[in-house]
């Protein structure tokens, strides 16, 4: 098997990038790390809180908790108790809202820039003393499973996407879909949330980002007094990856009244640390951004092999996974239309991009990257997002370097490593009659 | 903590600091394309905005879905770049472009870095201008719209708002999907778009808005050559559409069929009002409370007090001729009849007791605090500046929205909800397992079950 990305990359800061993220940062003396993003354009502030844990850290019997868990951090605390986050912050000029994935779980309010100190106040007495009642449970339980219902269960692909994970993952917690599975859902007790509470949600466990219209001195100052006093928890337990080695391509079959057939493949990719994760960006990039990437020309336009089709490579701090997904027209078959995928991974792997592909490819990434910043939410949530996936968010200053440095030999290497067919796992969508 | 409030309330607030658009300025290009332009920075990025009077109350009668196959299309070649040239030119840069049609406009956007803005503009010009229609492109973005027809039907919420929106509209301009339909779809020839574009695309019916890194200047220039030579549609008046006082199917239940789901998708609506209606800031307030925010009336007792629903909302959709007014939501199959009744209690209890002077208050500081994130990007900017101008909302909208807001009283609150909150019974529709749901509907009105398979 060739060695993927045999050298690495020089990491030189984007000066570009350094002028929009002048970046305070500290850490309080409960471990609770912070980060402040000051930024006068527009009188509103957003402020994120990254809690380092997501089903990643779950075991079977209580999946989906992570998830559950994060609807109960909006049903009130000692000092703002039930119904009084949201009111006390709506109230104030401002919003929340929060989402829970593999590896983290993310909270975030954007509000008017007078309200930041009851903000502060309020999330930082959640984190303090969440509160959870076995009616306020009870009631969210059945929130979380109508969700379940609406994207999951009546929801085509979610359905395969959940198939998919299962057979991906025999031992990784990433085995099991985030929201969790259904008995789960309704089995989850309180004392588990409050166990989960005490173990994740500590300041030692968790990074504030405060990105907007704040003074710097006077931000920290607020968060040390209202953070300050949190006791540091107990340092949660390593997630072990005891995932083997796949030996052979894995697949399954859904049967579901459908119009159409359709196909979700996932190859096992490479973990976000490795240099191998920035190669299969450029690689998506080439192939699915865009009408004119190769995938969408190839399979929609020219072979008309599918009406839709999206390549997913989403960032994870064990490996993750490569997701392609193909909707296809009704009476259509399946296994032609894979093939005409598969002949396009193998030609990549063989031929790599071309040239302008390449630079194609780097000059969305940059864009994108741009684009990302232009907002207070934009900005705080990047840098929570590299810091928690990368260990720091300076990574965001070096990545346009080392996206830039990509050669079309990684290329090659890395879509002949990740596209084995090995590696893969294929879902695919028969349709049968409607019940009815 | 009591104490420092106390000490701080005794300063006066200092007054909210203002919020402006970007100053904008105005040319037309010698083809007659109204340009508006605001520079603004810091990023390297322009967000382009062409806005045309070709929504899809400009489809033909038989060919509904015409002007958003369309826009769909003017980028797969022209007199002079093949679709593969266009992708190629946009895309390489990493720019990139995009067409919408709503009921009343078609748009096009164009973000790109600064550097290459006038080769973008140029690319948008000539899409614009000289589109070619190529015959086999047409052929196969009719097939893959039909793929995707029938597709749809395994979607229930793409359905359930398809059945909602010819429930409310019926017959009138408003009523047809802005997608069109299978049958009207599969009729369209290139020389349907021919037409079409001639007709309907034209300057004197298109505002271009560029707001970002580059000087107004330039943008004038750079619009005059890109413009240059568009000729006029043949039909460049907008097409009138008549105000709407009662909803197609008001009083009636829609019952969509479709067996395999374990949830029912719901929808509730009646009357709203026009674009740039002076209840807006009323309603607007009152929605707020009624179920527009997480701590809205609706989202309580549905959400949190029963559990029913992961998601509940109310809100007023306005366009230029009328509008509508509606609660979207769904549930387990069981409790189906159980989110209409808890829904149209809230409905009932605010038209007839309005709102408290805390709700209003709330809901006006929730407003105002979020607003200013409408002028945070580019493309946000050049959305309100190309509505102001489009809807005639008045070129102060943005300046004196917080203050407007603020002015609402809770007697025009109570004003709003008395002629809104449906006055005459609404139209329901509901998405489900109709065998089960059906018997859970009675007594809400004449029920009649549609299968799903009329929706494509």
């Amino acid at each position: 098997m060739p060695k993927a990305s045999p050298r690495t990359a020089p990491r030189r800061a984007d000066a570009a990038l350094q002028s929009l993220l002048t970046v305070h940062e500290a850490t309080l003396s409960n471990g609770l790390r912070v980060r402040l993003l000051p930024n006068a354009q527009t009188p509103v502030v957003s402020l994120y809180t990254f809690f380092q844990v997501g089903s990643r850290n779950e075991r079977p019997g209580i999946t989906g908790i992570s998830h559950l868990f994060e609807h109960m951090m909006f049903n009130g605390a000692k000092k703002y108790g039930p119904k009084q986050f949201d009111r006390t912050l709506e109230s104030n000029g401002g919003r929340s809202n929060a989402y829970t994935s593999n590896d983290m779980t993310v909270y975030y309010d954007d509000f008017a820039v007078d309200a930041l100190e009851t903000v502060l106040d309020l999330e930082s007495d959640r984190m303090r003393s969440l509160r959870i009642s076995d009616s306020s449970l009870a009631s969210e339980r059945e929130v979380v499973k109508e969700e379940r219902r609406v994207r999951v269960d009546n929801e085509i692909t979610g359905m395969l996407d959940e198939e998919l994970g299962t057979l991906i993952f025999k031992a990784h917690p990433y085995r099991w879909p985030v929201i969790g599975w259904m008995a789960d859902i309704e089995n989850i007790s309180r004392r588990d949330c409050e166990e989960y509470f005490r173990t994740y949600y500590a300041p030692n466990n968790a990074v504030l980002y405060i990105s907007g219209d704040i003074d710097p001195k006077k931000t920290l100052a607020l968060v040390r007094r209202y953070y300050g006093d949190i006791p540091k928890g107990p340092t949660p337990a390593t997630v072990l990856d005891a995932e083997p080695a796949q030996k052979g391509e894995r697949r399954a079959q859904v049967r579901h009244p459908a119009q159409s057939p359709s196909l979700m493949i996932g190859y096992r990719g490479p973990r976000a640390s490795e240099e191998d994760t920035l190669v299969l960006d450029v690689i998506q990039y080439a192939m699915n951004k865009g009408e004119g990437s190769r995938l969408v020309k190839s399979l929609i336009y020219e072979q008309q092999a599918a009406v839709s089709v999206m390549f997913d490579w989403g960032w994870r701090i064990d490996p993750g996974t490569i997701v392609f997904y193909l909707e296809l027209k009704p009476e259509s078959d399946p296994q032609k239309s894979e093939a005409a995928l598969y002949a396009e991974l193998e030609r990549v792997a063989k031929e790599g991009l071309t040239e302008r592909e390449l630079q194609k490819a780097k000059n969305n990434l940059r864009s994108d990257q741009l684009r990302e910043l232009a907002t207070n939410t934009g900005r705080a949530h990047a840098l929570g997002h590299y810091e928690t996936l990368l260990g720091s968010w300076q990574e965001l200053l070096v990545l346009p370097s080392r996206y830039a440095a990509i050669s079309n030999e990684q290329v090659k290497a890395v879509a002949t490593k990740f596209f084995a067919p090995e590696r893969r796992s294929v879902v695919t969508l028969l349709p049968e009659p409607s019940a009815a | 903590m009591a104490l420092r409030s106390q000490a701080t309330a005794k300063k006066a607030p200092p007054p909210p600091r203002p919020i402006r658009l970007p100053s904008t300025t105005e040319t037309t290009t010698s083809s007659g394309l109204k340009v508006l332009a605001a520079e603004r920075g810091p990023l390297p990025l322009v967000s382009i905005r062409l806005v045309l009077h070709a929504g899809s109350i400009t489809d033909p009668k038989d060919k509904e879905g015409l002007a958003d196959f369309t826009v769909r299309l003017l980028r797969r070649g022209t007199e002079t770049l093949s679709a593969d040239a266009i992708d190629e030119a946009i895309e390489f840069v990493g720019a990139s472009l995009s067409g919408g049609v709503s009921e009343d406009l078609m748009s096009l956007y164009v973000t790109t870095p600064a550097e290459h803005f006038s080769s973008m503009l140029a690319v948008l010009g000539q899409i614009v201008r000289e589109p070619s229609f190529p015959e086999k492109e047409v052929e196969l973005a009719r097939e893959r719209t039909l793929a995707q027809f029938a597709n749809d039907l395994d979607d229930p919420d793409t359905i359930t708002s398809r059945a909602f929106n010819r429930a409310l509209w019926g017959e009138h301009p408003y009523g047809h999907d802005v997608g069109g339909k299978a049958a009207h779809v599969r009729t369209f020839t290139r020389e349907d778009l021919v037409r079409f574009h001639r007709e309907r695309i034209g300057p004197q019916t298109a505002l271009l808005v560029v707001v970002g890194a580059v000087k107004p200047e330039v943008v004038a220039a750079e619009a005059e050559k890109a413009f240059a030579g568009w000729a006029p549609a043949e039909q460049g008046t907008p097409v009138a559409v008549p105000t709407v006082a009662r909803m197609a199917q008001a009083g009636k239940v829609i019952l969509v069929d479709k067996p395999d789901q374990t949830q029912s998708q719901v929808r509730i609506g009646g009357p709203g009002y026009r674009l740039g209606h002076p209840d807006y800031f009323a309603a607007a307030a009152m929605n707020i409370v009624l179920g527009g925010g997480f701590t809205s009336r609706l989202v309580n007792e549905i959400r949190v007090e029963r559990g029913l629903s992961y998601g509940v909302g109310s809100y007023f959709d306005a366009m230029s001729a009328a509008g509508s007014f509606a609660i979207s939501t769904f549930t387990k199959t069981a409790s189906t009849r159980e989110i209409i009744d808890v829904a149209l209690a809230e409905v009932a209890k605010m038209r007839t007791g309005g709102i408290t002077p805390r709700e209003l208050k709330t809901a006006q500081t929730y407003l105002a605090g979020l607003y200013p994130l409408r002028t945070e990007t580019n493309e946000s900017v050049a959305s309100v500046i190309a509505d102001i101008r489009v809807y005639g909302l008045g070129e102060d909208w943005v300046e004196k929205f917080r203050e407007r807001l603020h002015a609402v009283t809770a007697k025009q609150v109570k004003e709003a909800a008395a002629k809104y909150l449906f006055p005459e019974p609404p139209v329901i529709v509901v998405l489900g397992r109709a065998a089960e749901a059906k018997k859970l509907l009675k007594g809400l009105g004449p029920i009649r079950v549609v299968p799903v398979s009329e929706y494509a």
